[in-house]
């Protein structure tokens, strides 16, 4: 393969919003990264508490098991120990974890750890607790478990079938939730259908985004109070809360969450509230602070996978032209062991329904099975990202057997940019984008116009060239009232976040947030949004690093994750400040003996537009208020310290129809991938890639192209070489980074970026959130390939990750991978 | 004369200049040393089978994992770590290119980024592209994608 | 359940190649340390846990490398791949170089070793098909003195080779010769081999397949011709191991393919 060059060339802006003099939109430089660039970021396991106890957990060596003893014994005598944690003492302490599902799925007896049996390796059994790491993790091999093995189910397409183990005798089946959607009228659109496009299987590979920094936790418990502190790094507090609280127990305002810097997280830090739980147990039961470093074993057998997912028995709606009407489909989401955030990915896939296309004729029918393997959670691009990679796959296949050109049945069936704000067959609103036009500067990125050149150019080396598509959304800002679609029951909707902005006694701008940034940039963009407000510059705003519920600046929906900050954190953020400066005008003008409308903000200070001269800086309010304040009116309602909760726009969604809008904002994507296959061994290399992005109105383009360009690389590492597979025995074959292979520096493409500002007209910037926005580039390596092979047996592409091996498969027996595609003509 | 075999051993290390003089187990890892035993922080840890370059230093002027060394076999070295670029919180001009081409999200890979790109530039002051990359091959990073960081090496070096 | 932390050990740095000997004799769970880039992970994960590590990074006489009048090189089993990659004397045999550029990163290349390589005997490490193309001959010393063992013997099994208990590397001699090639199908870009093979040219044709086997397999093709290239090593009936990576079938069919490629490069430097 030839070498090519990765830098970057200028990211190509098709279209700003105009740029209003001020800080958003700014590449301000971050504040977070002079302690990070020093090695001066505080880290869960940066932190030391005197006479703290290391936890090492038991772990599980089958897949499927009864427990029938635990003997810590053993262990208790082993120099240095301090104490251990089994399940039977979890069964008497706590009560099982809440249930998002509803039955049999409500039924899962989940405790912190395995109480009675095991259900995937790497399930922890048993905690000990020493006085170093070491001692900790000698003392583990020392106690015994008495298991009795059981038949493991590792293939999700199994777990129905009579003979099928059964994970969950609570539960009596290993389907533990189920959910029919149907909205239009499928059989009027496949009679007027002139081809029905039939997909027996496609396969959405388990993988996830593998933060470099594991899981973990410094927990102290005081006695005096019974308040736990966690300094952690769990990206959703709010969740991890009320998950905990009830099964320890406990009032929630008992569980303090400590995190400053989090070493990514991309949802896969969400569901560590188990390991948490034993943790707390272990703080109290040992009376000193108790310490759990997840190590990267532990992790990949153990935290958060990627929902897997099959979509079996596709048909696909086509008319002559390339108009795709509708589809059904059964979807098979393998859950893991445990449903931990699940069921809600049986959901949440509904905010992108159409994926981007105008289709309204569509059934899926959503089964979640659980299987002895890792618990699924969140990874960036949760459930939508298996949706649309679906949806992805479903124009590329057909446009390729009914022999269109993919950019034309993409533009013939996108949703149009006068349809916006577009509302889907499901009641969501996709608030605004023009998908044509971001598909033609992708195209022109990676110069699209030269491909038959480069085709030849590749074929003179001996090598297959390939072009591939892929088009998404990154849904932001939940509506949590489509929990409700999951289970009626449940009391959640809308959503939340929160933030303070304070003005001290020396005039200092102090913001504190109720997120849990992982490297998005939080502390910077917030002073952007409140430099503007507050006429002043970013350097003035000191912006608290991390998250402290102590702070009491955060609510229930509190954390970050599901791309939201731009709309949710900095629409807090605007509305504290904006709070921040109506107040700081309201005393201004009572000093200065004028209305608030008289005075602006600005320089610093604020003062008299008529007369700037007349100035009170901010220092000077700040010492008024906090003290020098006698003489001040009775009435008057300053206090200089704002707190402001931001709540989109959401009703609870029709629970019947399953109709309603789950999230405010739409993001959009449009990735164009280029590879060179070496037909004599399936090896291939991306060659050439363009990603063109839509978040509305970026705050901090730099911060924005660095999220694309984040979530670019993950999608090419999940669509190459990423897959958590296991053998039949339920062993995890890719438990490291010796065998999981993560890209490195190496392995990345060139890259081409481009930006289109289509603010969305429901967010009080303009902005949209953003960040998930990989799935594009899994789909558009898939599209490649298959376009690649195309002279080779021209198989179909039906997995999501295609390591050498598979397309090795795809070359020498295309056959087996056609069968699962028929076209009938009606 | 034999040398002889001890499971504990006092060992002299200096790192940023400082010297340090400890017991240690032999079996303690160079990287649990300098975080849990020096309080260095600093450096990281990302995986458990030395693939991810989190914990790189520089020992006796080369570039190593230091999760894959004991800290008995650094006994006598001269060891640098990211804590010791800046001096007096004055950034160097690697670290600066760093923020100025946001080569870094959460921050959790820079300072194993930092160290290998201070070793290349040490020996290569002015590398060519493929140099740069091959330079942080042994370095993960989830959150970047390593174009930024090329660049700010790149910047770094024709500054 | 493999982790990060390892077993107690006792450590010593023996000053002479007959100290480390002596250790190495006189504790029956001792291992020589030598780069640590594969045994320290091994401690990791416990999946071995040697009571004695003889670290043999003080014994200068396991360095250096030397390049005989005769063309032999003589390569101390402690030089590290960088070592070699610099090593004005190694250009005397390109492919060691170019080969030890090849694996994983600088951090490996300035601590990882020659000879750490080659007792480790892992299926899938680049240098034993490389000794075994090139035609290695490995120095090993004992309590009873030195013997040489060629590289085709060298390699007994998974993990496993002719240095015993008590005895350590002292020396890798390679004859001259620069028709030699080398090519490999890795995870991603310098990552773990699926398959390898390394092709000697210089007088006669020797081709060694890595992975396919537990220790290097060799044949020897009738002619540089691809075809040719291709049947010797279906004629060696392969029956390599299957894993996530590939399957038996994959890489039985990548050895003839990256045979093929390591032929190619030795006879196009044979006549170029």
């Amino acid at each position: 393969m030839t070498e090519t060059t990765v830098t970057p060339t200028k990211p190509l802006v098709v279209e700003e919003q105009e740029t209003k003099p001020g800080w958003a939109g700014q590449n301000v430089p971050r504040k977070e990264d002079k302690r990070l660039v020093q090695g001066q970021g505080l880290f869960f396991d940066d932190v030391k508490r005197h006479n703290m106890g290391y936890v090492h957990f038991v772990r599980s060596p089958y897949a499927h098991a009864k427990i029938r003893s635990v003997d810590v014994s053993k262990a208790l005598e082993h120099p240095g120990v301090y104490g251990t944690l089994t399940g039977d003492e979890v069964a008497t302490l706590t009560d099982p974890f809440f249930q998002i599902s509803s039955p049999p799925g409500a039924f899962l007896k989940d405790y912190c750890m395995a109480v009675g049996k095991v259900r995937f390796v790497g399930e922890p059994v048993a905690a000990v607790v020493a006085s170093t790491r070491e001692i900790a993790r000698d003392a583990s091999e020392l106690v015994e478990v008495d298991y009795e093995p059981l038949d493991p189910l590792v293939d999700a397409r199994r777990a129905l079938d009579d003979d099928a183990p059964v994970l969950h005798d609570e539960a009596g089946t290993n389907l533990t939730w189920e959910g029919v959607y149907e909205w239009g009228d499928l059989d009027k659109a496949f009679a007027e259908a002139d081809r029905v496009v039939k997909i027996s299987e496609l396969h959405f590979d388990r993988f996830n985004s593998t933060p470099l920094e594991c899981d973990g936790a410094l927990v102290e418990y005081n006695r005096g109070t019974g308040q736990w502190t966690l300094i952690t790094n769990n990206q959703f507090p709010g969740f991890a809360v009320i998950m905990m609280g009830p099964a320890m127990r406990v009032g929630l305002d008992k569980l303090r969450f400590v995190t400053q810097d989090i070493g990514g997280g991309f949802g896969n830090k969400i569901t560590s509230h188990p390991q948490l739980v034993a943790c707390c147990l272990l703080a109290r039961k040992l009376n000193r602070p108790v310490q759990w470093t997840e190590w990267r074993t532990d992790f990949h057998l153990s935290m958060s996978h990627g929902n897997e997912r099959w979509f079996l028995d596709t048909e696909v709606a086509v008319s002559e032209d390339g108009t795709l009407l509708g589809f059904r489909t059964t979807a098979l989401d393998d859950a893991g062991a445990w449903l931990r955030y699940e069921p809600l990915g049986g959901v949440i896939w509904a905010q992108v329904t159409p994926g981007m296309y105008r289709w309204r004729h569509i059934r899926l029918d959503f089964k979640q099975v659980v299987t002895n393997k890792a618990p699924v959670s969140p990874n960036r691009g949760y459930s939508r990202m298996q949706h649309l990679w679906f949806t992805e796959r479903l124009i590329d296949i057909v446009a390729h057997e009914l022999g269109l050109d993919p950019v034309e049945v993409r533009k013939r069936n996108y949703i149009r940019t006068e349809d916006m704000p577009y509302e889907t067959p499901n009641g969501c609103i996709y608030d605004s984008g023009d998908y044509a036009k971001m598909l033609d500067a992708a195209l022109e990125l990676v110069g699209y116009d030269s491909l038959a050149e480069r085709r030849a150019d590749a074929e003179r080396r001996g090598n297959l060239l390939g072009l591939g598509i892929g088009s998404t959304l990154d849904s932001g800002t939940n509506n949590f009232g489509q929990s409700r679609l999951i289970n009626p029951e449940l009391q959640f909707s809308g959503n939340n976040e929160v933030a303070t902005v304070k003005l001290d006694i020396f005039g200092e701008i102090v913001v504190t947030l109720g997120t849990t940034p992982q490297g998005q940039g939080h502390e910077t963009t917030a002073s952007q949004v409140v430099a503007d407000i507050l006429g002043c510059s970013v350097d003035d705003v000191n912006v608290r690093a991390g998250h402290d519920s102590y702070w009491n600046s955060y609510a229930g929906f509190s954390g970050t994750y599901a791309s939201q900050f731009a709309v949710t954190g900095l629409g807090a953020v605007k509305g504290a400040t904006e709070l921040l400066a109506g107040e700081m005008k309201k005393l201004a003008a009572v000093i200065l003996g004028a209305t608030p409308d008289d005075i602006e903000l600005a320089d610093g200070q604020a003062r008299l537009r008529a007369n700037p001269e007349a100035a009170l800086p901010f220092m000077a309010l700040g010492a008024i208020i906090n003290a020098n304040n006698a003489g001040l009116p009775e009435d008057l309602d300053v206090t200089l310290n704002c707190r402001y909760v931001y709540r989109p726009p959401f009703q609870v969604p029709d629970v019947e129809r399953k109709y309603g809008n789950l999230t405010l904002t739409y993001a959009a994507q449009v990735h164009v991938a280029v590879v060179e296959v070496d037909p004599e061994t399936g090896v291939y290399e991306i060659v050439d890639y363009a990603a063109v992005d839509d978040c509305g109105k970026r705050i901090n383009p730099q911060i924005v192209e660095g999220q694309v360009m984040g979530a670019t690389a993950q999608a090419l590492g999940a669509a190459t070489h990423e897959t958590f597979t296991y053998d039949e025995d339920g062993n995890l074959l890719t438990p490291n980074f010796y065998d999981y292979h993560v890209p490195h520096a190496l392995d990345m493409p060139p890259l081409k970026t481009g930006y289109i500002e289509s603010p969305s007209p429901f967010t009080s910037l303009g902005t949209k959130g953003m960040g998930e926005g990989g799935g594009a580039g899994i789909h558009a390596v898939c599209a490649a390939l298959q376009d690649a092979l195309r002279t080779h047996g021209n198989a179909i592409v039906y997995d999501s990750c295609n390591p050498y091996h598979r397309v090795w498969a795809l070359l020498s027996d295309p056959d087996s991978a056609r069968a699962r595609v028929s076209v009938e003509s009606t | 004369m034999e040398a002889s075999v001890a499971t504990l051993a006092t060992i002299r290390v200096e790192i940023n200049g400082t010297a340090y003089e400890r017991e240690v187990e032999a079996r303690r890892l160079l990287v649990h040393f300098i975080r849990d035993d020096l309080d260095l922080t600093g450096t990281h840890v990302g995986c458990d089978t030395g693939n991810c370059g989190a914990c790189s230093v520089i020992l006796d002027g080369t570039l190593v994992k230091s999760c894959m060394l004991l800290a008995v076999q650094a006994d006598g070295a001269s060891i640098e770590t990211v804590e010791g670029l800046a001096q007096d919180e004055e950034l160097t001009g690697l670290q600066q290119a760093f923020s100025d081409h946001h080569a870094l999200q959460c921050g959790y890979c820079t300072p194993g980024m930092l160290m290998s790109a201070t070793a290349l530039l040490r020996e290569n002051p002015r590398p060519t592209d493929e140099e740069i990359r091959r330079a942080i091959q042994g370095n993960i990073c989830r959150c970047t994608g390593y174009w930024n960081i090329f660049e700010a090496i790149k910047a770094a070096a024709e500054a | 359940m493999p982790a990060m932390l390892l077993r107690e050990v006792g450590y010593a740095r023996p000053a002479t190649v007959d100290q480390a000997i002596e250790l190495l004799a006189g504790h029956d769970g001792a291992r020589a340390l030598a780069g640590g880039q594969t045994l320290i992970n091994v401690m990791k994960a416990r999946a071995a846990s040697p009571d004695v590590l003889v670290d043999l990074g003080g014994i200068p006489q396991l360095r250096g490398i030397e390049l005989d009048p005769d063309g032999t090189l003589r390569i101390g089993p402690m030089t590290t791949y960088t070592d070699l990659i610099s090593s004005a004397e190694a250009r005397a045999r390109p492919i060691l170089g170019e080969v030890c550029a090849q694996i994983a990163d600088v951090q490996v290349r300035n601590r990882g070793t020659i000879g750490g390589n080659v007792c480790s005997s892992d299926p899938t490490n680049h240098l034993p098909p490389l000794m075994v193309a090139v035609g290695g001959e490995m120095t090993i010393a004992g309590r009873d003195g030195e013997r040489t063992v060629p590289a085709k013997d060298f390699f007994l099994g998974v993990y496993m080779t002719a240095v015993g208990p008590g005895e350590l590397l002292t020396r890798i001699s390679i004859p001259p010769g620069r028709h030699d090639g080398f090519a490999s199908i890795p995870i991603g870009k310098d990552g773990t081999c699926i398959v390898n093979a390394a092709a000697s040219a210089n007088g006669g044709l020797r081709v060694a397949l890595g992975c396919v086997g537990a220790v290097p397999e060799v044949v020897e093709p009738a002619s540089p011709e691809p075809e040719a290239v291709a049947e010797a090593v279906r004629g060696a009936n392969l029956d390599p191991p299957s894993d996530v990576h590939a399957s038996g079938d994959y890489r039985r069919h990548l050895a003839e393919v990256v045979a093929a490629r390591a032929v190619r490069q030795a006879s196009e430097r044979a006549s170029g």
